[in-house]
């Protein structure tokens, strides 16, 4: 058994894409597809929550899509993402049936520090495809249950037709060791949940300060709202944690196009604390 | 290493015999300026040219490079890894202190096998430059008026001769079997040390301070209105980075035949300073204005390659300020920013 | 792709040298017939289909009659696509949006103007929606190639939002300011392989502006290069005419 990475490292070129075989593919919205991928036999991906790889269709370019299964659920070379269809990378990736080759290099970039997450309690917030991320965290974090405090999950989406991993959802509301509410911006008839930004579900918390750490991941527009309530609770600056979307071209800190100041997301990022980028004008 | 003679009258007949074994690049005129291009007959190189409008770079990191070709059926990839071992003559010391700096990015981190291929392929014969190019350069502010010790042969203009400074096995190579080079003289070594002695005055500082403090005088002026005001002038053109010697950003893309069957991945240089550079999906775009793209270009060559790599982004080659339309330069930009900064401080100091 | 996409060219208000280009493609590029099966071409062939998926569309819109023709195309075609910078722009025909469009009638047509119910040129996507757009006068034909595999894969052609100073370096031409010429290159769209600066002549801007063009500053050089007020607004208005009463008009 070898890491793709290291292959990618070894082979000729770092910038060459291995071929995985898609084995899945689950619809989760209109816009939205998970594929299930598998590397070729002997290879692990052996990632970290949060981190990214780089995806190819040959012929038509390359893009950064973040890898949304665990690593305690990644074994057998077999991985999972999330792919919003929004360019050309992701629109012919959703052409591609089950069977079909993809390119994959990687993982790139560092991760969430899981680490020092240990005994705490963490509170999660995705909005929209932001849960792609963070699923692969908060399924390493479950499957561990035990090392960890409070689990709390807040999810904003548009509408209840654009929740992702809706499964996963009710099962974690199900279960009594998590918290997790959902909110969506425009509600359907049939919905019986909260209703407005995700800033709304805050007060359906109790939040501890102390002994907390928040990861939140979604839309630019999102960070800004989440992180004037998460500093209004106290939590500290090194503990509440973002992840970056930048279009990298290369994933190995060479291509310029991920450079916030002197920072290049891919390197240090995506995943980056407050702390880190608070200086940073291009970060936020 | 060591110290040879070369007459110029051999030259000639040195480049002749590099042209059998490799393929031979210099400066050659191109109207009234100058570019590296394939010498093709000893006549064509001009080792006595100012500046080129691209820098030797080119040779290491091509405009468009193929990455790897592919297949779209079965999804076979073959890298493309195989340069021409090339020799580029004439390089400046300017240029040769990016290639220091493209050496260590290209090295760093996740080393880039196509940059490597080409650097252990690639032969420097550098040039030293004994009177100022042109009106733009600043190579003595920057510090890179000598050579650094990255040369395979380095040749100082003596007159009727060059001296020739062997700077590795690759340049023994280079002279290997090569008749009309001799030992110096005790005369030959006194007359290099006058040669050199004589040209340092020739050059001038243009900075209104020392280079030490460049990285913290861009730090104090993150929020200067001079940012704003370059942002007005600034045309966005992106020429001052494609003929930088140390900016070596790149798009990827991709490239297909008509039955969509076969193809190959390039990648193309890029630039900062055009408006796309920092999009990301939904629309946003993190640099959004001319002012800070500017702003990210100038901390990039005064500050942050500096603090990833140990070797400051800027040469002081001059050609971004040849090629600006608008008289951008960094002696201009940086000095206006120390000269705001110092009345900054009077003022604060008045009040 | 298969079975092979049909498509048709049809022209409107134009010189027809964009499809000229398009024919001369056919020759450097004959594979291109065996990507697609064009079944409408005037300028080409004799043989004529009005079942087409996709439409290239040369020339502006000048008359209000065309309008029904060109959404008539637009409710069949699945893909229309402006081909060249009269479809694009408006073209060299808006050059007389700058002077009373009955002024105009009357230098042309003399006694007879009100025999031509003409209207301010303007480009194809003030009438229907373009999907796409081959800049430039005429188009590149590398592009139609690119264009036409991209179409083929299924993505829309997109043209880099990139000035052709970007190209013009790449290729390490001398600068024609250098030379004593005038270059619309730092606001003019690349894509050309800046095919006028590689032989000796200024940027006409044919191609039309990157997104964010500054024409302040680029007058400015121009000045310093030179050229009069008259000379700009001349040079700037040939391919640009829509643009710059656009702007002026939203000032």
């Amino acid at each position: 058994m070898t890491t793709l990475l290291k292959e990618t490292l070894d082979s000729q070129s770092i910038y060459m894409p291995t071929p995985a075989r898609i084995v899945d593919t689950v619809e989760l919205t209109d816009l939205e597809k998970v594929f299930k991928l598998k590397l070729p036999s002997g290879f692990e991906l052996n990632h970290r929550p949060g981190q990214f790889v780089q995806i190819s269709v040959l012929g038509i370019g390359e893009a950064p899509i973040s890898i949304c299964s665990s690593p305690s659920r990644s074994t057998g070379g077999t991985f999972e993402i999330c792919v919003r269809r929004v360019g050309n990378v992701t629109n012919a990736m959703h052409a591609l049936k089950p069977g079909a080759l993809i390119g994959v290099r990687g993982p790139f970039g560092r991760g969430f520090p899981i680490e020092r997450f240990r005994g705490k309690d963490i509170l999660f917030v995705p909005g929209g495809l932001g849960l792609a991320p963070l699923r692969s965290l908060i399924n390493e974090v479950l499957d561990e249950r035990g090392k960890y405090g409070r689990i709390i999950i807040l999810y904003g989406s548009r509408s209840p037709k654009d929740l992702l991993f809706q499964a996963e959802l009710k099962e974690w509301q199900r279960r009594a060791d998590i918290e997790c509410h959902v909110t969506v911006d425009r509600p359907d008839e049939n919905w019986t949940g909260n209703v407005g930004v995700i800033t709304t579900l805050f007060p359906k918390v109790t939040i501890h300060p102390r002994n907390m750490v928040s990861v939140v991941v979604g839309p630019p527009v999102m960070y800004r709202y989440v992180l004037m309530e998460l500093l209004g609770k106290g939590i500290a600056e090194g503990n509440i944690w973002f992840s970056f979307e930048r279009r990298m071209k290369c994933g190995v800190g060479k291509c310029g196009h991920c450079q916030m100041h002197h920072i290049y997301t891919c390197q240090e990022g995506p995943a980056f604390s407050y702390a880190e980028i608070k200086h940073l004008e291009e970060a936020l | 290493m060591s110290f040879r003679i070369m007459p110029k009258a051999a030259v000639p007949d040195w480049i002749t015999w590099l042209r059998s074994r490799y393929r031979v690049v210099g400066p050659r005129q191109l109207k009234d300026q100058f570019v590296f291009d394939e010498i093709n007959s000893p006549d064509e190189l001009s080792l006595d040219y100012p500046t080129s409008i691209l820098p030797p770079k080119k040779y290491l990191l091509p405009p468009t490079e193929e990455l790897f070709q592919f297949t779209t059926k079965g999804m076979h990839t073959k890298a493309s890894l195989e340069p021409r071992p090339t020799v580029i003559m004439g390089v400046h010391t300017c240029d040769m202190h990016a290639i220091q700096l493209l050496d260590r990015v290209h090295n760093t981190g996740y080393a880039d096998q196509h940059y490597q291929a080409r650097r252990q392929n690639t032969y420097l014969v550098s040039i030293e430059c004994l009177n100022p190019c042109t009106e733009h350069s600043f190579c003595k502010d920057m510090g890179t008026l000598s050579v650094p010790e990255n040369f395979d042969l380095h040749l100082t203009d003596l007159g009727d001769e060059y001296g020739v400074d062997i700077g590795s096995e690759k340049g023994e190579e280079l002279l290997r079997g090569f008749a009309s080079v001799w030992d110096p003289t005790e005369e030959d070594y006194r007359h290099v040390n006058q040669v050199m002695a004589e040209k340092w005055p020739r050059f001038s500082y243009r900075f209104n301070f020392d280079v030490t403090e460049l990285p913290d005088l861009l730090a104090l002026s993150t929020k200067s209105s001079y940012w704003n005001e370059l942002g007005d002038l600034c045309l966005g053109c992106g020429m001052c980075t494609k003929v930088c010697p140390t900016c070596y950003c790149f798009n990827v893309k991709d490239e297909v035949d008509l039955s969509l069957t076969e193809g190959h991945r390039v990648r193309i240089w890029d630039s900062c300073q055009v408006d796309e550079f920092a999009l990301v999906a939904g629309g946003h775009n993190f640099r959004s204005t001319r002012a800070l793209r500017q702003r990210h270009r100038f901390f990039r060559k005064g500050k942050y390659q500096l603090e990833a790599y140990g070797l400051i982004g800027c040469v002081g080659c001059g050609r971004c300020a040849a090629a600006c339309l608008v008289h951008i330069t960094p002696v201009k930009t940086f000095n206006e920013l120390y000269r705001r900064h110092k009345q900054g401080e009077a003022v604060e100091a008045q009040s | 792709m298969s079975p092979k996409p049909t498509v048709a060219f049809f022209e409107f208000t134009s010189c027809e040298g964009c499809q000229l280009t398009v024919v001369d493609s056919l020759q450097d590029h004959p594979e291109l017939l065996d990507a697609i099966d064009i079944v409408q071409f005037r300028e080409a062939m004799s043989e004529k289909s009005d079942s087409y998926q996709i439409a290239f569309i040369e020339g502006s819109c000048t008359r209000p009659s065309d309008e029904a023709k060109i959404r008539a195309i637009r409710e069949k075609a699945a893909i229309v696509v402006a081909l060249g910078a009269c479809a694009h722009l408006g073209g060299i025909n808006a050059i007389r949006n700058r002077s009373d469009m009955q002024e105009v009638r009357e230098y042309v047509y003399g006694d007879k103007a009100n025999w031509f119910p003409t209207y301010e040129p303007r480009p194809i996507s003030a009438i229907i929606k373009v999907d796409a757009v081959l800049p430039g006068c005429p188009i590149d034909r590398n592009e139609l190639v690119k264009a036409v595999t991209h179409l083929l894969q299924g993505r829309m052609p997109q043209i880099p939002d990139q000035p052709m100073c970007i190209e013009c370096k790449l290729k390490e031409n001398v600068c024609v300011y250098t030379q004593g010429k005038v270059c619309l290159g730092p606001i003019t769209l690349a894509g050309c392989d800046a095919i006028c600066p590689t032989y000796g002549d200024g940027c006409e801007g044919c191609r039309g502006t990157i997104s964010n063009p500054n024409f302040q500053s680029l007058r400015e050089v121009m000045l310093e290069h030179g050229v009069s007020e008259e000379e700009i607004e001349s040079r700037l208005t040939m391919f640009m005419t829509n643009q710059i009463l656009a702007m002026a008009k939203a000032q």
